[in-house]
């Protein structure tokens, strides 16, 4: 085994080069701000303290945690039976559902958001079909469109991890439990559910991040007046040239999702200890 | 098993034979035909690669191809969509032969010496260039910049649902009658958006005064937490061409554009003064190929080709012949106010770059949006 170790440093430089370095530089500029011609910059809490200080960054950054925090529910409550379906459908099927599932993410990111932009705009199909049934609903520039954005950008990494884990499982587990008098419900909810929650969670990892930061879903469905943290760090570096204040955002970012992955570790170690357990 | 081999082989032989033969006989005509036309691009500028960095949809369809066939050379193309873009790339110390920067823009790299100056010998069609686009304050006798496209920014408006006494009266301040809530597009950009309410409140556009700044960030605050604006850059041509405001903020160019298409839509300047703008086009100081880009700067301020440019784009044409014969009796946009721009009056700017003044109102201006 030890002779593979060495096949690892490639990565490590890579590792080195590509995250470590700009993570760096990104906390040097979040630091510092550009000083006179004898010093070029100094060290200073300016930025951090300009964005805690001012209620419209705070109300922008409690904006983005909810619609982060709603997306990721949605994708939950929606993706996981879609999962558990892909994962008891038989095996001919199960191609062609994960086919379909992962066939969006063939299309560009930006061309599919563009589309609904087309659906979801006054005079598009579905703001149409709505005013023809009696409903004059506002659809496109609004929270409904920036979170139907998300979902449907972001549900595939949900329902595939939940699949992933669902899949894995082992299947003479519900057997025994039905062998000692559980019913359908009891078996999904003391088995199948607590051992598909690693998948769950690495689910929620995998959608609350980007719909904490995107910035281009906003702009174009929430139209420019929907500013979440990602269009104000976008704003900084393309416009404003503020690349100090851009940095200790991004940085306040960092902190903020490192927590939410240390919550989510805890859970996921709980969760192993009573896996444990049961294959005890 | 054997028979079919042999013929397998013998087919594949014919194939490649057959494409060796094509492939010699067209990269001979290919040879003759560009000897025959030009000299050797190579020993003529140094290179045969030209590298041009311009706006998106900004271009005739056939401009690239029709210098390439003439001169014998390959363009690469990359496309920007803000000059800050294009400004942040420069700084990373990307290369291009020619940029198509806005004015004030061309002012910034002029500061950091970004830029050559132009070999005019090499551009004998400087001479074609408009009197209103010819040595602006950015750049007072052409040294650095042959101007590409210029226009104002007006307001759009829906014929039938905006009364114009309104817009007559009221001037951009119209965008804050409640008569027109949640029917505007505002225009997604400091700079812009900074622009209508400075000259609303009657004050210049370049203003560095506080106060003035301060009175139009309010200006702006009231507007978005009163009327429900959407706030849009190139999705206002489509927005408005499928009629769904009544009110735009909107480039001239574009505005051409949306009237050629939706006979509703009209296009007003208001008295209280407009940004006059240009796009032009320049030789970064790091250009790898000087004498070509000369050439295409040449190329493309000849007749035709700022023809195709302008017939394809809309926006005004640099070119004074084109933009006469395009706004004249018969031409294409004779019928459209939005593509002759103002010319000579007092309370139209050119835009001055002001890095601190641009932080500021960056700064500002996503705070506006992001207000309510």
């Amino acid at each position: 085994m030890r002779q593979f170790k060495n096949m690892a440093y490639p990565y490590m430089i890579w590792i080195s080069v590509m995250i470590v370095v700009p993570m760096l530089m990104i906390i040097m500029y979040a630091f510092t701000k550009h000083g006179n011609d004898v010093a070029t910059f100094w060290f200073t809490f300016e930025n951090f303290s300009y964005f805690f200080s001012d209620i419209i960054f705070i109300n922008v950054l409690k904006q983005s945690l909810y619609i982060a925090v709603v997306t990721t529910l949605i994708c939950i409550v929606l993706g996981y039976p879609a999962a558990y379906i892909m994962a008891n459908s038989k095996e001919k099927n199960k191609v062609l559902l994960m086919l379909l599932i992962t066939f969006p993410t063939w299309i560009n990111m930006l061309v599919r958001t563009y589309a609904w932009m087309g659906i979801l705009q006054d005079n598009g199909i579905l703001h149409n079909i709505l005013t023809s049934l009696g409903l004059e609903i506002k659809l496109l520039h609004t929270d409904f469109a920036v979170i139907l954005g998300m979902v449907y950008n972001f549900i595939p990494f949900m329902i595939l991890q939940i699949y992933t884990s669902l899949t894995k499982m082992d299947k003479s587990l519900l057997e025994a439990a039905s062998d000692l008098g559980a019913d359908k419900v009891q078996c999904f909810l003391r088995v199948t559910f607590p051992l598909s929650l690693p998948g769950v969670i690495s689910g929620i990892t995998l959608v609350f991040l980007p719909a904490m930061s995107s910035f281009f879903i906003p702009k174009l469905l929430g139209g420019g007046q929907y500013v979440l943290i990602g269009n104000v760090i976008e704003s900084q570096f393309l416009t404003a040239g503020n690349w100090n204040f851009g940095s200790a955002i991004s940085l306040i970012m960092a902190v903020i999702i490192m927590i939410s992955m240390y919550i989510t570790k805890k859970i996921e170690s709980k969760n192993g200890i009573e896996k444990g357990r049961t294959a005890n | 098993m054997k028979h079919n081999l042999k013929k397998i082989i013998a087919l594949t032989l014919s194939i490649g034979m057959a494409f060796a033969f094509t492939a010699c006989s067209s990269s001979n005509s290919g040879d003759a035909g560009t000897t025959a036309q030009t000299e050797d691009p190579i020993a003529k500028y140094g290179s045969d690669t030209l590298k041009l960095y311009n706006w998106g949809e900004y271009m005739g369809d056939t401009l690239i191809s029709d210098f390439e066939e003439q001169f014998g050379v390959q363009v690469i193309v990359e496309y920007f969509d803000s000059n800050e873009m294009m400004y942040t790339k420069i700084q990373a110390g990307d290369s291009y032969d020619v940029l198509v920067p806005s004015d004030y823009m061309i002012q910034r790299l002029l500061e950091n010496n970004a830029l050559q100056p132009l070999d005019k010998e090499m551009i004998p069609n400087l001479s074609n260039l408009a009197e209103g686009v010819k040595n602006l304050p950015y750049d007072p006798d052409n040294t650095y910049s042959a101007p590409y496209f210029w226009g104002t920014v007006g307001i759009v408006y829906n014929k039938n649902n905006v009364d114009i006494q309104d817009l007559e009266k009221e001037g951009y301040a119209v965008l804050k009658n409640p008569k027109y809530k949640g029917k505007i597009y505002m225009y997604d950009s400091e700079r812009d958006s900074f622009m209508v309410a400075l000259k609303s409140l009657g004050y210049s556009m370049n203003t560095d005064n506080e106060a003035e700044i301060e009175e139009a960030y309010q200006w702006l605050k009231e507007l978005n937490d009163t009327m429900e604006p959407i706030y849009v850059t190139d999705e206002v041509i489509d927005g408005m061409i499928n009629g769904n405001k009544d009110l735009a903020v909107v480039y001239s160019g574009d505005a051409t554009t949306i009237l050629q298409e939706n006979e509703d839509m009209a296009f007003f300047l208001p008295n209280e003064g407009t940004n006059l703008w240009s796009d032009a086009m320049v030789i970064p100081a790091n250009a790898e190929n000087p004498k070509l880009a000369n050439e295409f700067i040449n190329y493309v301020l000849t007749y035709d080709a700022s023809y195709g440019n302008s017939e394809a784009v809309g926006y005004t044409s640099s070119h004074q012949q084109v933009m006469d014969d395009m706004s004249g009796e018969g031409g294409l946009y004779e019928s459209n106010p939005a593509y002759l721009p103002r010319m000579g009056y007092e309370k139209d700017e050119v835009f001055e770059d002001n890095t601190v003044l641009k932080e500021k109102l960056s700064e500002l201006w996503i705070k506006v949006k992001a207000s309510n």
